[in-house]
């Protein structure tokens, strides 16, 4: 530890946020994914919205929760969406770090840079401290303004029906501030821990994306009435993910090894 | 000594990549370090940059003592390595992949950049400092990854294939930068198949293959073995048979009407003249020669497979 030098890791992230940013191809796909995790709520609450007495909504409501108020049951609907997208709005969180640390890992394997590099005197730990702050940074600050988005398009689109901000509410600020970025870290370390295991990638890419599954099993369940979500169902899934990250922690100490790397890579 | 290094050896797992390596480098000596693919050329640089922590043996590299993991950071800011491929980042100008080693290595970066300036106009890289390094031609990717290697002013280089690619008028300002830095009193390992080129930079060299064949002068490894040039009326190719029916049956070039024998000892010379009489040379002079490099370096990598 007494090697560990702040300066070799902004240099790390310095370099690596430098080449996303002249990655066009990487910053599309990686505003696709939050582009659809803004807009599809949008059209759903736009749909409530446009005509809240559709009987349609009282019988979708009763499904869910046969106490409802069948005559707010529009704007029963669009809390339940919104408490329900939460799920799918943390796929954001961990789809987008996979996306840059398994380019940023393997990425070093593929262009043959991984030998200059870990002959500087950049340590094992400052190297996976600089490539996760340079896909955390990104991934985070992405989440952040596609939420900024969510809530001025939800409030715009809603006020017709809710006359009131309806977000940011407690639990999405919660979940943004607190829940997104522990699944960003696990994103971040899932891809960083098979990109140290395999060279190619796209390969490290999809074998990473796997454990976006998760969420989209959690989301199926919600929609689908058999999980009811809400702060404390999501703070459950913070409280699990967290404990995967600090399993990632202790992985990566093993894993990421300059021996290992050069050995195996180099 | 800038290097140090007794029964160095590095084995993964069951499979040992190179063994019993000892040998010396003083300080300002351009060294060379030969052996064919897969000798543990690369294996045994990677040990001596700090890459790679030796399974056996030890050693020094600019005082800095092999293997012990808590000096790998400080003998790393000490070396620089020319890796065989130059691994530059290709989206990244020629300044920015610059200033991040510059950074990575903590040096002062105006200083570091005004020496810099110096090596890029050297190498003909002056003024394209902005364009991203995608653009560049393999030629200018390589000498770049030079200047990357010297950015913070190493003690010792170890430089892997450094003309590899490289057209000829590159390659010799490659050769020639090296000798220039070999000048200025920097310790230079030079791991290269170019045999006329380490000829003409090392002063000594390592023959490895597994293990260590020999560490010798260059002008040592030459004497060893005699060569006999033998100048005769005719082609001397036709000669080459004669030769061949030798009990010890000598290697031998031609070129025109010149023949090159290469021999064990001064005792084979007399049956060398009298194989060749015999079989219908007129020879006008006989001269012991230098042995050409590339003899001494094939007989020992050959020695000992064939032992």
């Amino acid at each position: 530890m007494s090697d560990f030098s702040f300066a070799r890791v902004k240099a790390v992230l310095w370099k690596d946020l430098l080449e996303l940013k002249k990655n066009n191809g990487m910053i599309w796909s990686m505003l696709a994914l939050p582009a659809v995790i803004v807009l599809v709520p949008l059209g759903i609450v736009r749909t409530y919205v446009a005509n809240p007495s559709d009987p349609n909504f009282r019988a979708i409501a009763l499904y869910y929760d046969f106490t409802v108020d069948t005559d707010n049951a529009a704007r029963f609907l669009v809390d339940k969406v919104l408490a329900d997208w939460f799920v799918l709005y943390l796929m954001m969180p961990v789809f987008v770090p996979i996306l840059i640390s398994s380019h940023a890992v393997s990425g070093e394997k593929e262009k043959r840079t991984l030998e200059p590099l870990l002959s500087s005197p950049v340590t094992p730990l400052e190297l996976v401290i600089g490539k996760s702050l340079a896909s955390l940074i990104p991934s985070v600050s992405v989440c952040l303004l596609a939420f900024f988005f969510l809530c001025v398009g939800v409030d715009l689109v809603a006020w017709p029906l809710a006359h009131d901000f309806i977000l940011p509410n407690l639990m999405w600020t919660f979940g943004v501030f607190v829940i997104a970025p522990l699944f960003a870290f696990f994103g971040n370390g899932v891809a960083v821990l098979i990109s140290a295991r395999v060279g190619d990638s796209r390969l490290a890419q999809q074998l990473a994306g796997l454990f976006v599954l998760p969420l989209v099993g959690l989301a199926a369940g919600q929609f689908g009435g058999v999980l009811k979500a809400g702060p404390e169902y999501y703070a459950l899934i913070g409280g699990i993910v967290l404990v995967l990250d600090l399993a990632i922690v202790f992985s990566a100490r093993r894993l990421f090894d300059r021996e290992r790397l050069m050995s195996r890579w180099g | 000594m800038s290097i140090v290094v007794e029964g160095l050896e590095k084995r993964f797992g069951e499979r040992v990549a190179v063994t019993g390596l000892t040998f010396e480098v003083k300080a300002g000596e351009v060294f060379g370090l030969l052996g064919p693919n897969g000798a543990g050329k690369t294996t045994t640089v990677r040990m001596l940059t700090g890459l790679l922590a030796p399974t056996r043996g030890k050693g020094t590299v600019c005082g800095i003592e092999l293997g012990r993991a808590s000096d790998g950071t400080a003998l790393r800011k000490r070396v620089g390595l020319l890796t065989e491929q130059p691994g530059l980042y290709e989206r990244l100008s020629a300044r920015e992949n610059l200033t991040f080693f510059m950074r990575l290595h903590e040096v002062d970066e105006k200083a570091a950049w005004k020496r810099t300036q110096g090596y890029l106009e050297r190498f003909g890289l002056a003024g394209r400092e902005d364009e991203p390094v995608g653009g560049f031609s393999k030629g200018m990717r390589q000498k770049l990854a030079i200047v990357r290697t010297l950015v913070h002013e190493p003690e010792v280089i170890f430089l892997d294939e450094p003309t590899s690619g490289l057209d000829p008028q590159s390659a010799r300002t490659v050769r020639d930068a090296v000798a220039e830095l070999a000048a200025e009193g920097r310790t230079l390992v030079l791991c290269s198949h170019n045999l006329a080129e380490v000829e003409r930079l090392c002063t000594r060299v390592a023959v490895v293959k597994s293990h260590l064949r020999t560490v010798a002068a260059l002008t040592k490894l030459r004497r060893e073995g005699l060569a006999l040039e033998v100048h005769v009326e005719g082609e001397a190719a036709a000669l080459l048979p004669a030769l061949a029916s030798l009990p010890f049956a000598p290697a031998a070039h031609h070129e025109g009407n010149k023949l090159k024998v290469m021999l064990a000892s001064q005792a084979q010379a007399p049956d060398v003249v009298a194989a060749l009489v015999a079989a219908g040379a007129r020879i006008h002079s006989v001269a012991r020669a230098a042995r050409p490099l590339e003899e001494a370096y094939l007989e020992l990598v050959r020695e000992e497979d064939e032992a």
